[in-house]
């Protein structure tokens, strides 16, 4: 038996060598998809790891104590580097200061004290050196990028009070991720001693500590209880630091290693669907020959292990390949990754056994249930019926079974359900609940698919008929043929087209939505904002502005939360601005009342904050304490701000006498005036304030974007491999296909299809599968966009449906492109095989 | 020759298909096998020939070489007066289109396609449009109308091969080559099929050219060509199936 199993290998080279590359491509995807998720975790452990890195105690203020307000005090971190068993101590805290920019502007930036202690860094040097006086610093290596710096250059930190402070930059470092370098502004170290001059208040909110040698990190912290006193103060060994740091980092990146595990589930049924299908022709094919074996006098158990056996020495094989092919994807990936963050990101490959065993289910498992099924079949056939029984008889053609609808209706049923289920819930709920459900109708028309792919051939087949004529009818027919097969073929390319073009739909809809919000909110031509959160924009830049002969109207925003009782349901966030601004400048979606001409005295409220708490028009809204308490008249319920309510600069006096300043300027040009005229204008009054920046609608729209367009590429990526696979099932069946009707092929020959002709055939067989799986998965991802934006949309968050048609017509142009190379093979083959030789082929 | 065969020249008793000196050898080297030696032969247009021979005597691969779907290692092949040894692939094909009609043994018609359609397939290839009246006549002769919109899988096998000459004879070509067309038949079917092929050369004014090792299939032919070994081993006008018969046992000995 094994030299026939033997023999049976070498003969069928090039069928095993397919069904193996089948196999290949589906471990790799998800093997690739595995690796890329656990590297990006172990990436982010160690980023955050650096925090807690050499540190073996480390200080926190907690509850009532002398330094709960003023933050650690240099007197603190004398006592702790004087007692016993500590070999260096370091304050951590952080200043923010505007970093004034080559163009005068201020950026936010926010400076830390390096650590006398080496050890105790949290960042590592890249280049130069670290900061050894006062007016010396180092910058994040980031921010040479972002804020356009360069070594030995000189930068100028502003104060609070817009005082100068000038520093050379002597190196760069690389930080880990941490709570102060995830924020959006760019870092630097200097000397501690430096930190004083740009801000009074300097903060320390950590302190930590490194054990002398020998000294355990429980002995130091019972050391460091005796000396500072235990009082206001939380102490933490290294090792529970690292505990509680990893356990944060669980939480944060539990959401994309969910997101990847589903990836490599879809992977996973893409690489199972394109490995089964192979088997299932190659099984079929070799149908007579296994009934030939029988008749010379093998037995059915040893026919069926000779499948079972090639099954499990070619998925074992292919798997081994498989698996490093995806751990060389999973470092493409984060190269590719990589390159979108801009970030010199270290490539990380761990393999868990989980990985390995993934690799190996799907290569092996999956591989000799695809050969066990079909081969239960053919050796169940009289052998003698199954030598005579024609390759394309209608029997392998099986109708679609009673069994087959049933089930479909009721995986149909089960997810129209559970996307009722969801549409009645919120956000997240919403997202996940009618997400599930769209799966589920995402396997009922899977299901479905032999029952479809009749109809949709012909609907399809129309176009390439009336364009190429006698080949194209016999491509649809064949195409039409088995629609099993063709199901089967279609389905993994119809399940990755679904879920991309489902993805983007959502994120275009979304994408879309806030864009429009932009502009609705912003109808100003120009928003003028502080670059420095912490630094309001202040009366005299709002009189300048107002004063250019282009501006037409200014209008303030300011914002302010007035003091309430904790907890209160009344406790709210308002946002202010000049009474003429209201139905102008700012227009917000109004549900019920008016804004317009908003007197003292009055809000308009979000629709969130009224159902929080349960106002309408017509209400009274508390706000404030004591002798600032006021009773405001609600006038309106609007949508689409992003404070509680909105009213007028009076009633924010009322409050507060001393307000701030504002936190926005907005510009509304002259009519006449070009918006680049306008720009410079205005800018000639900004350019005198190092914090003022001036935002466009444009710009932020353009921000937006970028944000959803790199979110969008990742998906694209993996999907797209998944696409690759399906692309490959095509090329996979069409070979197989080709083979099986070689005798057709040349009787085609025979009664005159040119060679051309017969490889237009192909083509445009392959092209119809392609676009029948590209069309239907397009459908369907449209379709199921639709209801989760449906789900996700809510009176406070409406989501308005977008089909990005530019987008899902590159898709299906792909496919056909894609399709037309995957037949390139066997139409070549096809081709090349001699009329004669073809009709002999058994 | 060539100057006397016309086009319309197939009722007459020219040469419909002449070989001379065709040569066809398989392998190379010391493997290879001369199954072709110099045959040369010529087809009566308006006439029903045989090829008979023992297996290996070459006589399928003389009509492939006939026919065009097998080159030749030499000699030349003229079909109504076009030498078809030297044209290229595309032109044997658009001769084989138009001028040419085929039966084979089995495997005759594309399972996707319908009854009518695999008739009328040769036609739609080369782009001509089917002769109403002839095709009516074609299909009442060989009782396939109530057929047509029947896929080959809903077909008896005797009702396929009456497809297959259907469609052979639809584009009205200069010859029809059927290989063993009676091969996977019962005797009945066979004997229908081998009817028709006779009535469409009497009635038709059609040329066929048939392959076959059967002796009865053989004797509906107007004369039978024997091959032996890549040779030509003498020939029989108006056999009978003992005529065949006691001659291949003569070449058999």
């Amino acid at each position: 038996m094994l030299k026939t199993i033997i023999a049976g290998v070498r003969a069928r080279t090039a069928r095993l060598l397919l069904s193996s590359i089948a196999i290949m491509l589906g471990v790799a995807f998800v093997s690739g998809t595995l690796v890329l998720g656990d590297g990006i975790t172990e990436g982010m452990k160690d980023e955050f790891a650096k925090t807690s890195r050499g540190v073996d105690v480390s200080m926190s203020l907690a509850g009532e104590g002398p330094e709960s307000e003023t933050g650690f005090s240099q007197a603190t971190l004398d006592k702790v580097r004087d007692t016993p068993g500590v070999q260096g101590a370091d304050l951590r805290s952080y200043v923010s200061a505007a970093l004034l920019t080559a163009s005068g502007k201020a950026k936010p930036a926010s400076a830390g004290p390096l650590a006398s202690t080496p050890e105790l860094r949290e960042y590592d040097l890249k280049d130069g050196r670290f900061p050894t006086s006062a007016t010396e610093t180092a910058v994040d290596v980031r921010a040479l990028a972002t804020a356009k710096l360069s070594m030995g250059q000189q930068i100028t930190l502003l104060d609070m009070e817009d005082g100068k402070h000038s520093f050379t930059i002597v190196g760069t470092f690389a930080q880990g991720a941490n709570s102060m370098s995830l924020g959006g502004s760019e870092h630097l170290v200097l000397l501690p001693e430096a930190l004083p001059q740009l801000s009074d208040k300097v903060r320390g909110y950590e302190l930590v500590a490194k054990a002398a040698p020998g000294v355990t990190q429980e002995q130091l912290v019972a050391n460091l209880k005796k000396s500072t006193g235990e009082q206001g103060y939380k102490f933490q060994t290294g090792e529970q630091l690292t505990v509680e740091t990893l356990k944060q980092i669980s939480e944060r990146s539990g959401e994309f290693t969910q997101l990847l595990l589903a990836f490599a589930l879809i992977a996973l049924v893409v690489a199972a669907m394109v490995i089964y299908n192979t088997f299932t022709i190659l099984v079929a094919q070799r149908t007579r020959e296994l009934a030939l074996m029988r008749c010379v006098g093998a037995s059915r158990g040893q026919v069926f292990g000779s499948v079972l056996a090639e099954a499990v020495v070619m998925g074992f094989f292919a798997s081994v390949i498989g698996l490093f092919g995806g751990i060389g994807v999973s470092a493409l990936m984060q190269t590719v990754i990589g390159s979108f963050s801009g970030d010199n990101t270290v490539v990380r490959l761990p393999v868990t056994p989980t990985t390995v065993l993934a690799a190996f289910g799907v290569g092996v498992l999956i591989t000799v249930i695809s050969a066990a099924l079909p081969a239960r079949k053919a050796t169940k056939v009289a052998p003698v019926a199954a030598l005579r029984a024609q390759l394309d008889s209608s029997e392998e053609v099986a109708r679609t079974g009673t069994l087959r609808i049933v089930f479909a209706v009721l995986l149909g049923l089960a997810g129209a359900g559970v996307v009722y289920l969801g549409m009645g819930m919120e956000e997240e709920a919403a997202l996940i609940i009618t997400g599930s459900g769209t799966m589920l109708l995402l396997a009922m028309v899977v299901t479905l698919g032999p029952v479809l792919v009749g109809p949709v051939n012909r609907v399809l087949g129309v176009v390439p008929k009336a364009l190429f004529g006698v080949p194209a009818k016999l491509a649809s027919g064949n195409a039409g043929r088995n629609p099993k097969r063709t199901a089967a073929t279609t389905a993994a390319l119809m399940i990755g087209v679904t879920i991309v073009s489902l993805v983007t739909v959502v994120a275009t809809s979304a994408k879309e939505t806030a864009s429009a919000e932009v502009d609705q909110r912003f109808p100003a031509d120009y928003t003028v904002t502080s670059s420095i959160y912490s630094r309001p924009l202040q009366q005299d830049l709002l009189d300048k502005i107002a004063a250019v002969p282009e501006v037409g109207k200014v209008a303030p925003m300011a914002g302010f939360s007035p003091e309430s009782d904790e907890n209160s349901q009344y406790s709210a966030y308002l946002e202010a601005t000049t009474p003429e601004a209201f139905g102008d400048l700012v227009r917000p979606k109004v549900v019920s009342g008016s804004i317009t001409g908003l007197k003292d005295g009055e809000v308009a409220i979000s629709s969130n904050f009224a159902k929080r708490s349960g106002l309408a028009v017509g209400g009274t809204l508390p706000q404030g304490l004591g002798a600032t308490k006021k009773d405001l008249k609600v006038v309106a319920v609007v949508d689409g701000i992003d404070s509680s309510g909105l009213v007028t600069m009076a009633t924010l006096t009322a409050f507060d006498p001393e307000t701030p300043g504002f936190r926005s300027i907005m510009v509304k040009l002259k009519d006449g005036v070009t918006t680049e005229a306008g720009r410079a204008a205005v800018e000639k009054v900004t350019d005198a304030s190092p914090i003022a920046v001036i935002d466009s609608a444009a710009e932020t729209k353009a921000q937006l974007n970028t944000q959803v367009d790199q979110v969008l590429g990742f998906i694209w990526a993996l999907i797209g491999l998944a696409v690759i696979i399906a692309l490959f099932g095509i090329a996979n069946t069409l070979t197989l296909s080709v083979l099986e009707r070689t005798r057709e092929s040349a009787l085609l020959r025979a009664l005159g299809l040119t060679k051309g002709q017969l490889r237009l055939m192909l083509v445009v067989e392959s092209v119809l599968m392609a676009v029948m799986g590209a069309a239907i998965g397009l459908v369907l991802g449209v379709g199921f966009g639709w209801i989760l934006v449906k789900a996700l949309s809510s009176d406070s968050f409406p989501i308005t449906f977008d089909v990005p048609f530019g987008q899902i017509g590159v898709m299906l142009l792909a496919a056909v492109v894609a399709a037309m190379i995957a037949a390139a093979m066997p139409a070549r083959r096809a081709g090349r095989t001699s009329v004669v030789a073809g009709m002999a082929e058994a | 020759m060539s100057a006397v065969v016309s086009e319309t020249g197939r009722v007459g008793t020219q040469a419909a298909v002449a070989a001379s000196s065709l040569v066809k050898v398989y392998g190379k080297g010391d493997t290879a096998v001369r199954a072709l030696g110099g045959v040369s032969v010529a087809f009566q247009a308006g006439k029903f020939t045989a090829i008979m021979g023992p297996s290996g005597s070459g006589k399928s691969t003389l009509m492939h070489c006939l026919a065009g779907l097998d080159n030749v290692d030499g000699g030349s092949v003229h079909i109504g007066g076009t030498e078809i040894t030297g044209l290229n692939d595309k032109d044997l094909t658009k001769l084989r289109r138009d001028r040419i009609g085929f039966v084979f043994q089995a495997f005759n018609l594309l399972p996707t396609l319908s009854a009518e359609a695999n008739i009328l397939l040769g036609l739609e290839l080369a782009g001509r449009k089917p002769d109403k009246q002839w095709f009516d006549t074609i299909v009442d002769v060989l009782g396939l109308r109530d057929r047509l919109k029947h896929k080959p899988s809903e077909l008896s096998g005797g009702q396929q091969q009456r497809v297959a000459c259907a469609r052979a004879l639809v584009a009205r070509p200069d010859v029809v080559f059927a290989d063993e067309p009676t091969g996977n038949l019962d005797s009945r079917s066979g004997a229908e099929v081998l009817d028709f092929l006779r009535m469409s050369v009497r009635k038709l004014g059609q040329t066929v050219i048939m392959v076959t090792h059967d002796p009865v299939a053989a004797s509906y032919a107007d004369r039978v060509v024997l091959l032996a070994d890549g040779h030509l081993a003498g020939e029989i006008q108006n056999p009978t199936a003992d005529s065949v018969l006691s001659a291949l046992k003569h070449l058999g000995a």
